[in-house]
């Protein structure tokens, strides 16, 4: 029981000693009435009032001389800090008596102070590094124990929660112009995440029993990293497909086309440097393009007859000979008279078969511009039944005066 | 930097460039004599291998230049008209009148109207900035450019069979009727 009791007093002390630090950092923050750092020169009275302190040597310093030695400020306001600083246990007496005028000061605050006027100057991205720094070096010294991992852990998850936090709510919500002010908190912390990552594994490396708290640790690493990529993702489309180049809207593109001159545009491209253009031509191109100009000009094309083709091939069809053959046939059936009825031919040769090829070759006879020799058809018709052809045309061979008309 | 690279890069960046006649001439580089001995021009002699008819060889697609076909035959009768003795070298030529050039283009494409007057202008526009000819604005006339004298004989003897092939631009343009080339 009293071992309990130690334990829970030993831990009261300790968490009583981190707050009367907190509370002496926290004093300058302060948000009370009369008490609020409402603007910058709050900030620069209390920082008068403890530099003073810090010249005043070990003596310490009264109300009265600190107020002297701020002449800057008006003494109503240099008192007024004096006394919240007294209040949150920045400032305290020399000696614990009533009536003691002289005041030390803690060092604590002023430290805070500075390292708060750095991160209000630089946006904290170097403080955020020193603090995964520092935290990374605390869990691999060999003096950490199980509460010291358990502490940076859940520290860590906060600082990562709220970055992670601050930057989603900005990529969602704000406008493209306070995304891109604050863009520093991406590009600046990108190499964050895997510090956070390497942390988170060693302390879950060394202390596997807090792997609760490393969960915690991780997810809110990779909700930094997401944070991250939606933000740039975000600004990326604003910017266009440009390689980033500051992340001008785009209408300070315009305006600056619109508005330069010739000159300031085409110094866009000083730095490059371009091959001179170089067409290629050989003779045997230039042939051949002005033979492809030939050929493009007719544009009827002459329908494919086959006029190379002399009529040599007729003349081998038509046979010479077959005048004579003919002349001789009519003389054949002629004989001495002048003329003959194609009737009486007919009834000459007997059956019809050779009575056929008399009539062709009658027919050749009379079509055949050489021989002095013609067929006149007529009108009637003889009509026999028992000759061998039925019906015969009246029709004459006779021979043609060559002086005389047809 | 080594003075004939730093040459090198300049006429590969400015194309054929006319120098003082009295300057050295960097190595790999072939000097043209201008015809009234004013300047020099520097032209860049490659190596058979490193010739863009290589691409062609090698089945690779030539680089690419703004109607290829057209140029080709402007430039074919340009040389037409600059070339006065096919017998002798082509460079450095003699300057003519556009309007020769002109007749000849309209006889060897049969087409007479004002496309081909701007299509005549626009290749004689880019064989200008490539180096094949010379063309002077103020009296439009042209003339061969420095790239045409370093075809070799071969090649020059295809150039005479097609310049004689080509109309003779004398004779289109003291006729006034339109041309009826062959």
């Amino acid at each position: 029981m009293e071992g309990a009791l130690d334990e829970t007093l030993e831990s009261v002390a300790a968490g009583a000693a981190v707050l009367r630090v907190y509370r002496q950092v926290f004093a300058v923050l302060a948000r009370e009435a009369g008490a609020m750092i409402g603007d910058a020169e709050s900030i620069e009275v209390d920082e008068a009032i403890l530099e003073a302190f810090a010249e005043a040597g070990s003596e310490g310093l009264t109300i009265a001389q600190a107020v002297a030695a701020c002449p800057r400020f008006e003494a109503r306001e240099v008192e007024r800090r004096f006394g919240v600083l007294r209040d949150y246990g920045a400032l305290s007496k020399v000696v614990e008596r009533s009536n003691e005028l002289y005041y030390r000061a803690a060092f604590a605050p002023y430290v805070m102070l500075l390292f708060l006027r750095r991160i209000a100057a630089q946006g904290g991205q170097s403080e955020l590094h020193q603090l995964l720094t520092l935290e990374d070096l605390g869990v691999r010294s060999p003096t950490a124990t199980l509460e010291d991992g358990r502490a940076s852990a859940v520290r860590l998850t906060k600082v990562f929660r709220l970055i992670a936090n601050e930057l989603a709510i900005l990529a969602a919500r704000s406008s493209v112009e306070t995304l891109r002010e604050n863009a520093q908190l991406l590009w600046g912390n990108r190499s964050l995440v895997p510090q956070g990552e390497e942390v988170h594994e060693f302390v879950l490396g060394r202390w596997p029993q807090l792997h609760r708290e490393c969960a915690a640790l991780r997810i809110a690493v990779a909700a930094y990293g997401d944070a991250i990529e939606r933000a740039a993702g975000r600004l990326a489309v604003q910017a266009g497909t440009t390689r980033a180049l500051g992340m001008l809207p785009v209408e300070t593109w315009r305006t600056f086309a619109d508005e330069s001159d010739a000159a300031s545009l085409a110094a866009v491209l000083d730095g490059f440097l371009f091959d001179a253009p170089s067409a290629w031509f050989t003779p045997q191109l230039l042939a051949e393009a002005v033979e492809s100009a030939r050929v493009v000009a007719p544009t009827r094309l002459s329908p494919p007859r086959p006029e190379a083709d002399p009529p040599q091939p007729e003349e081998a069809v038509v046979a010479v000979d077959d005048a004579q053959e003919l002349r001789a046939i009519a003389e054949r059936l002629l004989g001495d008279r002048t003329q003959i009825t194609v009737a009486e031919l007919l009834d000459r040769a007997g059956d019809w078969a050779s009575g056929r090829r008399v009539l062709a070759e009658v027919t050749a006879i009379h079509q055949h511009a050489d021989l002095q020799f013609e067929v006149v058809w007529g009108d009637r018709l003889r009509v026999s039944a028992d000759a061998p052809v039925s019906f015969v045309s009246l029709g004459v061979l006779r021979r043609t005066d060559p002086a005389g008309a047809r | 930097m080594d003075e004939t690279a730093l040459w090198w890069a300049r006429v590969r960046a400015a194309g054929p460039t006319k120098v003082q006649p009295g300057s050295r001439a960097p190595r790999g580089m072939a000097r043209l004599i201008e015809p009234d001995a004013s300047a020099v021009w520097l032209l860049p002699e490659l190596p058979e291998g490193a010739r863009p008819d290589v691409l062609d060889e090698l089945g690779l697609p030539a680089p690419i230049s703004d109607r290829p076909n057209e140029t080709a035959r402007v430039l074919a009768v340009c040389v037409r008209c600059c070339w006065a003795d096919p017998a002798g070298p082509l460079w450095p030529g003699a300057p003519a009148p556009l309007e020769h050039a002109a007749a000849v283009f309209r006889a060897i494409t049969l087409r007479e109207d004002e496309l081909s007057d701007s299509a005549l202008t626009g290749a004689v526009r880019r064989l200008a900035a490539s180096g094949w000819l010379l063309w002077h604005p103020a009296t439009r006339t042209i003339r061969l450019g420095p790239r045409t004298a370093l075809w070799n004989p071969l090649q020059l003897s295809t150039l005479r069979e097609l310049w004689r092939s080509l109309p003779d631009p004398q004779a289109l343009t003291v006729s006034d009727s339109p041309p009826d080339a062959q």
